[in-house]
């Protein structure tokens, strides 16, 4: 796994990322072990527990028709869960070259 | 482990010696490269055969090879594909018409690479499924490059009919 | 020559290979080889590490937000009814446009894995395919996009990129090598294809005895930006797969596969030594049944029989017509400067469609534009559509009389714009905003820049102006080789873009030097217009951005982005 993907500090949160294996589109771990496609429905860790998390849920990836699962760092000071990285926004808000294709409608403001 | 041969499971009468295991005087063995002198000190009647680690060059076996019954090619992964040079080599370079046996762990989307760089079986992975196999085998009717199979050309292109 | 013209079929594309029965068989039995092993890797038969250099080598990548679909456009020449199935490929199963790319093919950015079959198979309908777009195999091979029609070509170099297209297919021995493996091919003395940046770059020229090539290895790009070694002169035509096997063999053998950051053969070549690597090539050259690897000319000639050709008739007045009409419209003279190229035939010119409108993405068209792109090549050009590396259109053979007629109708469609070779012509690999391997975003800053320059009479003034953008280091933008290089950079999760200046793709091939440290995006921009400043101050009379850098080296440009900040 790239090591931008694990880009993780001791404290703070993180959610679960990965792409659907049949369409590809990208994915978030939500409250009830779902998948969902907005990341405003993910469910928050800690990042003490995260990596168990990982490798509990990479291990039921075919299971779960999904592809590549890692943990994202989110940002502490929003309600919606906001990746501290450029890429991790753009995957959970979409391309900014074409806010058409915007994944949340209200996307939050400190989003490039 | 199941042994493929041109699409079908065939009967694997040869003995892979590791490193360290006793070498029989009698019967077909295949040795490693390094215990190959061993080998050919057996009687020159016992079938011999030697496994080419992927580093290796064919030409090592240059002068053993009127000796050798069969050379095994391996795959450490799918993706190194340097056993398809040495399984080319053997037949192209050194004329070797015995045995060359793929090891490792190939795709059977590579089988008809295999055949048409020589190889001559393969001894599938565990759980390979042998109709995927065998399925890969009759895929494509085409080709577009000479093998050392020397397939029918097809006209006055580059095309060659695969049996 | 009158033989070959009997042969060719009726229906015969001009300027690519016409496929036959055989060759649409073979596309039919690969889709439905990938049908099965979609289906295997859906079913848990495949797991992703073993589909992924699968579906790689059919071209299909999963990218940031979606799978990515790489289809091939070999030698970057299409046919009016191909390029309406690109078009209709976007609309039905991608979000209406698509993208052309550095290697002269075209990528759409939102595919399901699940329609992949179905598209391929409508690909191959129309005798297109995505096979080797991508994987640790030899790729879509590259040619100049002007092929055929320049005035300065010595010879048309598709038939024999169509035979390295064949050649390469499915290689049973090459298709999992140590790494990518990039040819191009030129059949003129100026280098339009960048061959000193490939693994393999062939020159094709006429020899005493027909076609001979000029080789090259071991150039690239990437993290070890190489120019390519000059390996051989006056290769015979009929030794050229079997040189090519021979070349490629070694590589197979001893390039390295520990490390995929020093697995192309640049690497192998820089290690061995040249010469090293030359015997190498030589023995395996001199050992391998030749007489089976042979090119005999009877095989050039059938595949160039299945080459349909232009019949160029221009009326006598056509230039005429065309000086006329250029001296009544100063825009369309304007575009005339900068987006034509001179043809060997009289009363013919070649006319480049810029996909780089004023803060547009650089190589995008949408699925109405490939449509116009593909009546206007059926009205101006014999059907036919070329690609080119720096991610425009090119219709090849057009009649000076009716140039006029086609600007109009480009300028309709949003694709007039005049900035061919200028500071708006610029190229970005797809960068963060798509690619998962990217660190920055590249298209962003090119649609600042572009609409930062946008004034026709200033990008004429500043001249010829090659600006290269790439998303990080594996170089997809040819950053190296631009006269200016943007490099996109990772510092913490935040973008960042390195200059380089003085590169080179052509046959002065040069890697462009890093300038100073990094900068953030709107300093990029700003850094660039200062670099523009300089030049228009320090430049001689007929000298390019290049030509000065050379000339007064990197301190000015230095000072004249760092002094101020």
């Amino acid at each position: 796994m790239d090591v931008r993907n694990n880009r993780r500090q001791a404290g703070g949160s993180s959610v679960v990322t990965a792409n659907r294996l049949l369409d590809g589109r990208i994915v978030w771990l939500a409250e009830d072990g779902a998948w969902s496609g907005r990341i405003d429905a993910a469910r928050i860790f800690s990042n003490d527990g995260i990596e168990a998390v990982i490798d509990a849920t990479a291990r039921r990836q075919q299971a779960d028709g999904v592809v590549g699962v890692y943990g994202v760092q989110i940002s502490d000071d929003s309600t919606t869960p906001v990746p501290v990285t450029v890429r991790e926004r753009i995957r959970a808000f979409g391309p900014t070259v074409h806010p058409e294709f915007a994944t949340l409608t209200e996307v939050p403001s400190d989003v490039r | 482990m199941p042994l493929l041969e041109n699409g079908r499971l065939v009967e694997d009468f040869w003995t892979t010696i590791g490193d360290d295991a006793p070498l029989p005087p009698t019967g077909p063995v295949i040795v490693p490269l390094e215990r190959l002198e061993d080998g050919l000190a057996r009687p020159a009647g016992e079938k011999l055969g030697v496994a080419l680690p992927p580093d290796a060059e064919v030409a090592v076996l240059r002068a053993a090879l009127p000796r050798l019954a069969l050379v095994g090619v391996t795959f450490p992964t799918f993706r190194d594909g340097r056993a398809f040079s040495q399984a080319r080599a053997l037949r192209e370079h050194l004329d070797f018409a015995g045995e060359i046996r793929v090891t490792g762990r190939p795709l059977p989307d590579q089988y008809e690479f295999l055949l048409r760089c020589g190889a001559s079986t393969v001894q599938l992975p565990d759980g390979a499924d042998p109709a995927v196999w065998a399925r890969a085998h009759e895929r494509f009717t085409t080709a577009y490059q000479p093998s050392v199979r020397d397939e029918r050309a097809e006209g006055f292109g580059l095309r060659r009919f695969l049996a | 020559m009158s033989a070959e013209t009997l042969a060719t079929p009726d229906t015969a594309p001009v300027g690519h290979y016409a496929y036959d029965q055989v060759d649409r068989a073979f596309l039919h039995d690969r889709v439905e080889q990938f049908r099965d092993q979609v289906a295997r890797r859906l079913s848990g038969a495949l797991s992703e590490d073993e589909f992924k250099p699968l579906r790689l080598m059919n071209g299909l990548y999963l990218q940031l937000h979606a799978y990515m679909l790489r289809v091939a456009i070999p030698y970057g020449i299409l046919d009016s009814r191909q390029m309406r199935e690109l078009a209709h490929i976007a609309r039905t199963y991608d979000r209406d446009y698509g993208h052309f790319t550095t290697r002269q093919n075209i990528q759409f950015n939102w595919i399901r894995l699940e329609d992949t079959p179905d598209i391929l198979a409508r690909l191959a309908a129309v005798d297109m395919h995505a096979i080797q777009t991508s994987g640790n195999c030899i790729r879509n091979v590259t040619c100049d996009q002007f092929a055929g029609a320049a005035v300065d070509e010595l010879l048309d170099p598709r038939v024999h990129a169509e035979i390295l297209r064949q050649w390469s297919t499915l290689h049973p021995e090459f298709s999992f090598l140590p790494r990518k493996f990039k040819i191009a091919i030129s059949g003129s003395p100026h280098d339009r294809v960048a061959a000193r940046f490939h693994d393999i770059g062939l020159v094709a020229k006429p020899g005493r005895h027909g076609t001979v090539f000029d080789v090259f290895v071991g150039g690239g790009m990437g993290r070890t930006p190489i120019v390519g070694v000059h390996l051989r002169d006056n290769l015979p035509e009929e030794d050229l797969l079997a040189y090519l096997e021979a070349m490629v063999r070694v590589y197979n053998e001893y390039g390295r596969r520990d490390n995929i950051y020093k697995a192309r053969i640049k690497i192998l070549v820089q290690a061995l030594g040249a010469e090293a690597y030359r015997e190498k090539v030589d023995a395996e050259f001199a050992a391998m049944d030749r007489a089976r690897y042979r090119l005999p000319p009877e095989t050039v000639a059938a595949i160039r029989a299945r080459f349909g050709t232009p019949v160029l008739d221009a009326p006598s007045d056509a230039a005429d017509r065309l000086a006329e009409a250029r001296r009544a419209d100063a825009a369309f003279d304007r575009w005339v400067r900068t987006n034509t190229h001179p043809h060997r035939a009289a009363g013919y010119i070649s006319a480049v469609i810029s996909l780089k409108p004023d803060g547009g993405i650089p190589g995008d068209a949408t699925s109405a534009q490939l449509d116009t792109i593909a009546d206007l090549a059926e009205r101006f050009s014999f059907g036919e559509i070329r690609i080119s590396h720096m991610q425009n259109v090119v219709l090849g053979h057009v009649r000076q009389d009716q140039l006029h007629a086609l600007w109009r109708e480009l300028g309709g469609a949003g694709l007039a714009s005049a900035n061919i070779g200028l500071i708006g012509d610029i190229i970005a690999c797809p960068g963060l905003d798509y690619c998962s391997l990217a660190n920055a975003r590249s298209i962003p800053i090119a649609q600042k820049l572009s609409a930062r320059f946008a004034n026709p009479a200033l990008q004429e003034r500043i001249g010829d102006l090659q600006i290269k953008i790439s998303g990080c280091i594996n170089a997809c933008g040819h950053h190296h080789a631009g006269h200016i290089g943007i490099l996109g950079v990772d510092k913490k999760g935040e973008e960042f873009f390195q200059l380089t200046l003085g590169g080179s793709a052509g046959n002065d091939a040069a890697i462009g030097q890093i300038l100073g440290p990094a900068l953030p995006e709107d300093a990029t921009v700003d850094a660039i217009a200062h670099l523009v400043d300089a030049y228009l101050v320090h430049r001689t009379e007929g000298e390019r951005f290049l030509d000065t850098y050379r000339r007064l080296g990197a301190a000015l440009f230095k000072d004249a982005v760092y002094a101020l900040a």
